[in-house]
Formats: C-alpha cells, sequence, structure tokens
C-alpha cells in the first residue's frame, strides 16, 4: 500500500511525485497514464501531500483531464480534484483556473462515480465569488433531477448539495422552471450505471 | 434489529459496481509497485462510508463472532444479515455500521480478503445505505479533518487555541490505487492540546526565546531546524508515533515554533502571513517534519545514539552551568523521556539537526525552480 511512497523526508515524497507528473506528462501508454493518474488522485486524498501537489500544480493536471474523450481519465481527475477540494487552500488555486465550467461538464456523464465526484467538488468550490457559477440554473435543475434519483448516493449528494449550497429561493425558481417539463428532455442525463 | 430507514427495503438491493472487487493492474513499472498488487481504483469520500458490506461469511451461525471481530476496530451502532443480497451458495452477506468512518476504514483493512471461519470475506464500503443526514456529516467531517491538518502542518506555532479536536483517520498515502484493501488508519491531532499550551508563553519579541524545558515526555522527539537566520530549534515536537495498520511505524508530528503568536494565529486564508509562516519554516533538507520514519531508520539512530552516549559517557558529567550565547537546547538531564533509548534517539537527532542548521539553506530554492519546469497542457 506505501511501498515507495513512504520515504523519510518531505522531499523524497516531493521528488516521487514529482516523477509521477513526468511519467505522466513523458509516457505514451494511456493504461501508464491511467495508472500514475489514479496514484496522484489517491495521493491527493491524503492532506500531508496537498502542499506537494499543489506546487507541482497537479489541479491544472486533473482539470486537463476533463474534457478528455477516455472515460477513465475523466474520472479519475474528477477524482482526483474531488479530493483536493476539499482544502481551502486547493480549492482557490482551482477557482483561479477557471474550472467551475470544466466541473459541471462532468455532470453529464455515464459513470456514476464521476458525476459523484463532481457534485462534491461543486460543493467544496461553492464560495461567495463562485456561488453564482456553482449553483446557477442549469446545476440546480440538474441537481434536483438527481435528488430524485434511484441511486442513494446519487440522490443524497444532490439533496446535501441543494440544502447547503443554495438558498431556498433559488431551489424554488429552478423548480418552478422545471415545471411542465418531461424530466428527460432536460438533456442532462441520469448516469447509467 | 435494523434501524436503516431503507425505504426499499423489501426489493433486491442492487449490486453495485463499488462493491465488487476490480481485477489487479498487472503493468505497473518497479518504481511505483506497491507492497501488494492493486487494482487501478481512485477513493474519494463518496466511496467510503461508516457502512460495510461483508460478503463471503460462511452460513454456519458465526454472526457473533463476526460482530465481535468487527467491534475490534470501533463500535459498532447496528447490524443485520442481508438476506436479500446475492450471496454465494452457504455464505451470507452483513450489513456493519460503525459509530465512525475510521473504525470503518479499519475494519476494512483487516478483515478484507482474510479467511473467517473457512471462508474468504471480502469487505467493501457501502454508502448507498448512508442517509442524507449521514453523507452530510461525512462530507463535513471530512472537510474539517483536511483542513486541520494541513492548518496544522504549515502552522508552526499552535498557541493552544485549538481544542483538541476528535482524532480523524485519514488514508495514508498509496503509490498504487488502492482496492479494497488498501486503507490505513493513522491517529493524529491527538497530540495537539495540552503540552503545547505550556509553551505558548512564547511573546514575540523580535527574537526567539529559549526554549522551555518540556513538561511532559513524548516518545519521539523531533525537532526540525529552521532558518538559519534564527539557528534556533523548535523546542516543543509532539510525535506520537502511531503504528499504522501496514505496519510501519510514523508519527503525527506537530511542531511548535516560537515565532509570533500573531503571525500564525492569522487564518489560512491570508496567503501573505502564511508566506512568510511557511518560509521561516521550512529546512532545507528536513523540509516538513516527518511524518513517516521508517523501522530501519529508527534502529539506525538508536544505533548511533548508543555509540553517541558512549562517547559522551567518556567525560562522565554533563556540564548544566555551561554558558551558551544564543538560542540553546534544553540540557540533556532536564529531558527525561523515562526512556533510556528514546532519550539516546531525541538527542541524535537534536545532533544532526545542530549540523543541519549550519548548512547554508540553498536547497529550497533549487527545488522551487526545479517543479517550475513548464509542464505540458494535455
Amino acid at each position: 500500500m506505501s511501498g515507495k511512497g513512504h520515504s523519510a523526508t518531505g522531499s523524497d515524497r516531493f521528488e516521487y511525485l514529482q516523477t509521477l507528473v513526468t511519467e505522466f506528462q513523458d509516457t505514451d501508454s494511456d493504461e501508464a497514464k491511467e495508472q500514475v493518474l489514479a496514484n496522484l488522485a489517491n495521493f491527493a486524498y491524503d492532506p500531508r501531500n496537498l502542499e506537494d501537489l499543489r506546487t507541482l500544480q497537479v489541479t491544472d493536471l486533473f482539470l486537463d483531464m476533463l474534457t478528455e474523450e477516455n472515460e477513465n481519465f475523466v474520472e479519475f481527475g474528477i477524482g482526483g480534484l474531488c479530493n483536493l477540494s476539499m482544502d481551502r487552500e486547493c480549492r482557490d488555486q482551482i477557482l483561479q483556473s477557471d474550472a467551475v465550467p470544466l466541473v459541471t461538464g462532468c455532470l453529464s456523464s455515464r459513470r456514476e462515480e464521476t458525476v459523484l465526484s463532481a457534485i462534491t467538488t461543486l460543493m467544496n468550490l461553492t464560495t461567495a465569488a463562485s456561488r453564482s457559477q456553482t449553483t446557477d440554473t442549469a446545476v440546480l435543475q440538474c441537481m434536483l433531477r438527481f435528488s430524485i434519483s434511484q441511486s442513494p448516493r446519487l440522490h443524497n449528494l444532490a439533496s446535501v448539495f441543494l440544502q447547503d449550497c443554495c438558498t431556498e429561493e433559488q431551489v424554488a425558481r429552478a423548480e418552478a422552471q422545471m415545471q411542465g417539463h418531461h424530466p428527460t428532455a432536460l438533456g442532462i442525463p441520469l448516469p447509467k450505471d | 434489529m435494523a434501524g436503516f430507514t431503507n425505504s426499499s427495503c423489501w426489493s433486491t438491493p442492487e449490486v453495485y459496481k463499488h462493491h465488487e472487487q476490480q481485477k489487479i493492474c498487472p503493468s505497473r513499472p518497479k518504481y511505483r509497485e506497491g507492497r501488494r498488487p492493486k487494482a487501478v481504483k481512485v477513493y474519494t469520500i463518496n466511496l467510503e462510508s461508516r457502512y460495510l458490506m461483508l460478503q463471503g461469511v460462511p452460513a454456519i451461525g458465526v454472526m457473533t463472532e463476526l460482530i465481535e471481530l468487527s467491534a475490534l476496530y470501533g463500535a459498532v451502532e447496528e447490524y443485520r444479515v442481508l438476506d436479500e443480497y446475492p450471496a454465494e451458495q452457504f455464505t451470507e452477506v452483513y450489513l456493519i455500521k460503525f459509530q465512525k468512518l475510521t473504525s470503518a476504514r479499519a475494519a476494512k483493512r483487516h478483515m478484507d480478503e482474510k479467511s473467517f471461519f473457512g471462508g474468504l470475506l471480502h469487505v467493501c464500503y457501502a454508502p448507498e445505505y448512508e442517509t442524507v443526514e449521514d453523507t452530510r456529516l461525512k462530507l463535513q467531517d471530512r472537510r474539517r479533518y483536511v483542513n486541520r491538518t494541513t492548518q496544522n502542518k504549515t502552522k508552526e506555532q499552535d498557541p493552544g487555541d485549538e481544542e483538541c479536536k476528535k482524532p480523524m483517520s485519514l488514508n495514508t498515502v498509496a503509490t498504487t490505487a488502492r482496492t479494497s484493501s488498501g486503507d490505513d488508519q493513522r491517529s493524529s491531532d491527538a497530540s495537539n492540546k495540552g503540552e503545547t499550551s505550556s509553551t505558548s508563553q512564547g511573546h514575540y519579541l523580535g527574537f526567539p526565546l529559549l526554549p522551555l524545558p518540556p513538561q511532559e515526555f513524548l516518545p519521539y522527539r523531533h525537532a526540525p531546524s529552521y532558518d538559519q537566520l534564527y539557528s534556533y530549534q523548535a523546542n516543543q515536537c509532539r510525535t506520537i508515533p502511531t503504528e499504522d495498520k501496514m505496519g510501519s511505524l510514523h508519527n503525527a508530528i506537530n511542531t511548535k515554533q516560537q515565532l509570533a503568536p500573531n503571525i500564525s494565529s492569522v487564518p489560512s486564508s491570508s496567503g501573505g502571513d502564511r508566506g512568510i509562516v511557511k518560509r521561516l519554516s521550512k529546512n532545507p533538507p528536513l523540509a516538513a517534519p516527518p511524518r513517516f520514519v521508517p523501522r530501519t531508520t529508527h534502529l539506525e539512530n538508536r544505533k548511533r545514539k548508543i555509540v553517541e552516549t558512549n562517547k559522551d559517557s567518556l567525560f562522565g558529567f554533563v556540564d548544566k552551568n555551561e554558558i551558551l550565547i544564543g538560542p540553546k537546547l534544553p540540557d540533556r538531564p532536564k529531558m527525561d523521556m523515562a526512556d533510556e533509548s528514546l532519550n539516546i534517539t531525541a538527542n541524535m537527532i537534536r545532533n544532526t539537526l545542530k549540523k543541519v542548521a549550519s548548512v547554508p539553506e540553498v536547497k529550497p530554492t533549487e527545488k522551487k525552480t526545479k517543479s517550475a519546469k513548464p509542464r505540458k497542457r494535455i
């Protein structure tokens, strides 16, 4: 589990992370890219690595993945962002890169993990400044649909989003706009999984 | 006994993809192979849960034993057999709700892929059994924990204003992505309270204060040295070596530096001040307090310490009245860890740091330029 990741000093760990980033940039193999991406995303789960990951600008690396065709890339990338965005400084770094549209784009993925990570990331990215983006009408309507989904994880997360990140008026307004529309006509499909 | 408010409890539960074990990745290059072969998978907080699902339990009436085993890792709030979940012949599936996520993590780590009364357990998280409130609390706890940990890491002084928060464990670094059995647990931050307040009398006088003698001794003391300008060493370092479940010893370290309380009490959002704190606290070869110290290093340290103390004993005494100019370390006799080997280790570290402090601080700049190399945008 820890293998090479454990090191006695912070600089060793930093160098290891840097090696991973370098491999990701240099390799042609999609398979290797996926593995390294998953590694980095998992490293982002450990708060002790966050500073190093910020220095290496791994946030940009993850954001780049969100527009890839390869669904694994997207899933791991948004997973990494979900992990990173728990930390306030990482959150700020992510917001600086105009990330919100990229993240909301993931809400329409077929993969449930991707969507779940996107919802959590949006929650983390919601600040006073970014609120207008992260809780715009399209997003709220999407969340409203998710909140009635059969999938418990999806409807739980969407419910938390609606309750904690939005005002009641916002939700009501979005709901009103949805009246009379057939759910599938809204354009954002529910993930299949 | 089930208190689960699952509205569809009569319908067959779905077999979710995350319940299944994925195939192990066979093609990793050596430098990033972990100790155990794992699948390629990313863990986020959404995958984890206080609820665990245990499959493969032999249907021979061992429920009590199973729950007792689970309870070793933490309090179990609820449990039940999942009769409706598809199971292999002669096996049962259980759902166990732990009081804490950390317990669930530990239980999963230990019980997954282990033999139990002749059957092979497969343990996975079952977040779909959470309520909305469960999910909300989970996310809040996680956010709080991450921010607290990163604040502790960069803030060098902890002036006792942080009460001891509930220790939360986290997944330690995984060099390879983890399958179901990759989680770690470590207790952190339990060291926050108590002792740190006793030395926070460090008022900012424009120069570093002499470190106070420690009042309580903690097993593994590590004193990173700081900016050469100040060239003093942190007085209070608290480490609690916790053996993580992987068997290596790593330390949760909370180092205190006698900088201005007003600097370090600035909230983390003020970037400028934090930059100052960080710069002063950056330490060339030992950039951050080591969180992981492999056993071999411990053994080597101890060996070296024994050699050193033997050397010292030739002199036969320690001069308590020695006059030092500038910041000085606590005298050895005052520092009683109540354990000889620990004292030795600590002394050795202090000496190493003394040497380290005398090295000109060039490395960080080098490191920074290294990391600023242009990244290809894909």
